[in-house]
């Protein structure tokens, strides 16, 4: 294996982990509010839908991520109604929400065939030419389109709002134990709901990113590929904290890397056999660090405020 | 985690009173009326009348006898993935592996269906239906060993493992020599032999016994859950772990035996769907039936009666709707909308009033934590 092909390996994975990255922000703050989103994975279709959407019929990259944080909000509105306020099951909840999510976006797909061969606009990259020719970390970092860099920085900032901000705080300690907060005056379903939304939105900019970082253009039938199952995973794997989940990500989004790399290799080995690693490495890191993580204590469980 | 709402879900099919049925099944009526209300709206979106719509989806699932024929064949892989599905939450688990459960199970039934073995049907197809059954429960035990022993969440494991199943499907029916037919226009297996493939029962339609076979299965687990000790201990464990845990059952082992059961009836399912429908092992056959599996054990509220139910207004939502796309051009994708949404209005109607179990489960690391919240409470 060449010195090249590693580069372009890295640079792949850092591309492939950015919509994860972006998704598993939100989904961090949901699942220590206690609520696991199971909806994400078709948020993130959705998302990944409206960003081609957006760029397509406006030609704006901007009316792209305003039409998908809409539709992030309104299905985060959705699953935190009801998971929240009717307190339904949060599994089958997510499982509904991805249904429902994967039929509606083959059928406004098929309702645009227009836009069906286009390739649509897609980030940009910020840096100079120059920059990006520096050798290893030129086309490592600089090659990378901005949604891949801010990626890279939101880990931090999620872990900043988690552990030094009062709304951090209250989060977690929503998750851990509501009945005090409700006893110390912290409204806790309005926090969870705040939580859920934040979710639904980075899982909706998720699914953009994977759509506008690099393809730019959708394709019907499940295109998110479990990913979102793969972010919740991370979420456990990392133990609920965004910079740590933020490098598991990375992981399998190194692992979706090395696949697709792996698949035009023209290897004896099959290539089905490559794509199956994402999902192979994810159950593996489950089942390595799941007892290692500490669940926040009223994690998928529903809250009732009667409860005492 | 999942376990513990799970409960909660539980607590409205306790049913002890007669009262209590009316309330829950009118809320259930009242949630699939609202999905249906609010999908008409949206096939009023998409430019055509819903009333004809929905005319031309009745008339496509009752019209005539072949109508209803396609129901009840596509009823069969939702029988006997609801019932997996819902045996898996008698004990507080949700098995949504279904689909892969298919897939590996419809290789282990093409393994052995596409060689001519020279035998006598009856005894082909029980093989075919042994192999398929026996490799499904062995891929279940991954996580139904996953679960019950070091605590990964059924729901995340099982997800991956279905993709893992497509993939392994793939390169069955597109390289393998002596398995995959390698000129056909689409990844397929070789055709099963004929002693393979299971008869049709009515002239004209692709009506075979899987549909029958489901309804014996759910009312076979009918049984087992309400009338054996074994049930008794499934339900126990997955309304009440501590008092099951006192009374020494072993709730790990159960989980795990229900995942794998699950995953036995799944392969039979996916057995079924290539013997009796299709004859060979295509790429992506079973899009979707796994999800709808779950929600056909969500709308019987895991009881494998209403399984019955649940299973054929599903299917005739999928058959009628096959020909409403075809009649009234509203997209083929509408069907699962349709579906999905009547299941959000059923769990956003449904809420859970009752409170009378506290949840928990003792076999992962969430026990520690929530047996403190339940000492507390």
């Amino acid at each position: 294996m060449s010195f090249s092909v590693i580069i372009d390996w890295l640079q792949a994975t850092l591309r492939w982990s950015a919509p994860l990255i972006v998704v598993a922000f939100g989904e961090v703050f949901a699942e220590r509010a206690g609520v696991i989103n199971m909806g994400i994975e078709g948020i993130m279709m959705f998302g990944a839908l409206t960003g081609v959407m957006g760029a397509f019929y406006f030609n704006s990259l901007w009316v792209a991520l305003l039409i998908t944080v809409l539709v992030g909000l309104v299905l985060g509105i959705l699953v935190s109604f009801l998971t929240i306020s009717r307190r339904a099951n949060q599994v089958v909840t997510g499982l509904m929400m991805n249904m429902i999510c994967l039929g509606a976006t083959d059928t406004i797909f098929s309702l645009m065939p227009e836009s069906r061969q286009t390739r649509v606009q897609t980030f940009p990259v910020i840096f100079p030419k120059v920059m990006q020719n520096i050798p290893v970390i030129g086309p490592l970092f600089f090659a990378q389109p901005i949604s891949t860099w801010i990626a890279l920085v939101i880990p931090f900032i999620g872990g900043y709002i988690m552990y030094r901000t009062r709304w951090g705080l209250n989060i977690r300690a929503v998750g851990d134990n509501p009945q005090s907060c409700a006893t110390a005056g912290i409204s806790v379903i309005r926090l969870k709901y705040q939580a859920v939304i934040l979710s639904g939105i980075f899982a909706a900019l998720g699914g953009c990113v994977l759509t506008l970082a690099e393809v730019g253009y959708f394709s019907a039938g499940g295109m998110t590929g479990g990913r979102g199952f793969i972010v919740m995973a991370a979420c456990v794997v990392g133990g609920w904290d965004p910079i740590r989940t933020s490098l598991v990500c990375l992981i399998f989004g190194a692992a979706d890397a090395a696949q697709l790399r792996m698949q035009s290799a023209n290897s004896i080995i099959p290539y089905q056999f490559f794509q199956m690693l994402p999902y192979l490495v994810t159950i593996v890191a489950l089942t390595l660090m799941v007892k290692k993580s500490r669940v926040p204590k009223t994690w998928g469980a529903a809250y009732d405020p009667k409860d005492v | 985690m999942s376990e513990k709402i799970s409960n909660r879900k539980k607590n409205t099919m306790y049913i002890p009173f007669l009262g209590d049925i009316a309330v829950s099944t009118g809320r259930t009526l009242l949630g699939i009326a609202l999905g249906l209300l609010a999908s008409a709206i949206l096939i009023m979106i998409s430019g055509v009348n819903p009333l004809a719509a929905y005319a031309s989806l009745l008339n496509g699932a009752f019209g005539s006898p072949q109508a209803f024929s396609n129901v009840l064949v596509r009823a069969s892989p939702l029988l006997l993935g609801g019932i997996a599905v819902s045996i898996g939450v008698k004990t507080g688990v949700w098995n949504t592996g279904i689909e892969g459960y298919m897939y590996i199970g419809a290789i282990g039934a093409t393994l052995v269906g596409v060689h001519n073995l020279g035998l006598p049907p009856v005894l082909h197809i029980l093989l075919c239906v042994l192999a398929a059954v026996i490799l499904a429960g062995l891929w279940g035990a991954i996580p139904g060993y996953l679960r019950a022993y070091k605590g990964v969440n059924e729901v995340t494991s099982t997800i991956m493992l279905n993709y893992v199943a497509i993939y392994l499907t793939n390169w069955l029916v597109s390289d393998v020599t002596g398995l995959a037919d390698k000129g056909a226009f689409y990844p397929m297996s070789l055709p099963l032999a004929d002693s393979a493939c299971l008869p049709i029962l009515m002239k004209g339609t692709s009506l075979h016994p899987g549909p029958f076979l489901g309804i014996a299965v759910c009312l076979v687990f009918f049984f087992v859950i309400n009338y054996t000790a074994f049930g008794y201990r499934t339900r126990m464990i997955g309304s009440n772990p501590f008092a099951a845990k006192y009374a020494g059952a072993n709730s790990r082992r159960q989980i795990m035996t229900m995942i794998v059961l699950g995953a036995m009836i799944g392969g039979l399912s996916g057995a079924i769907e290539t013997m009796g429908l299709k004859y060979r092992l295509y790429m992506d056959f079973v899009t979707g039936v796994g999800y709808e599996s779950v929600a056909v054990a969500l709308l019987a509220g895991g009881n494998p009666i209403s399984v019955i139910l649940a299973a054929f207004f599903f299917a005739a939502l999928k058959a009628g709707g096959a020909t409403m796309s075809i009649e009234t051009g509203v997209a083929s994708s509408m069907n699962s909308i349709i579906i999905a949404m009547c299941m959000l209005f059923v769990i956003g109607v449904g809420i859970v009033d009752s409170r009378r179990t506290r949840k928990v489960v003792s076999t992962d690391k969430t026990s520690s934590s929530t047996s403190k919240e339940t000492e507390e409470a």
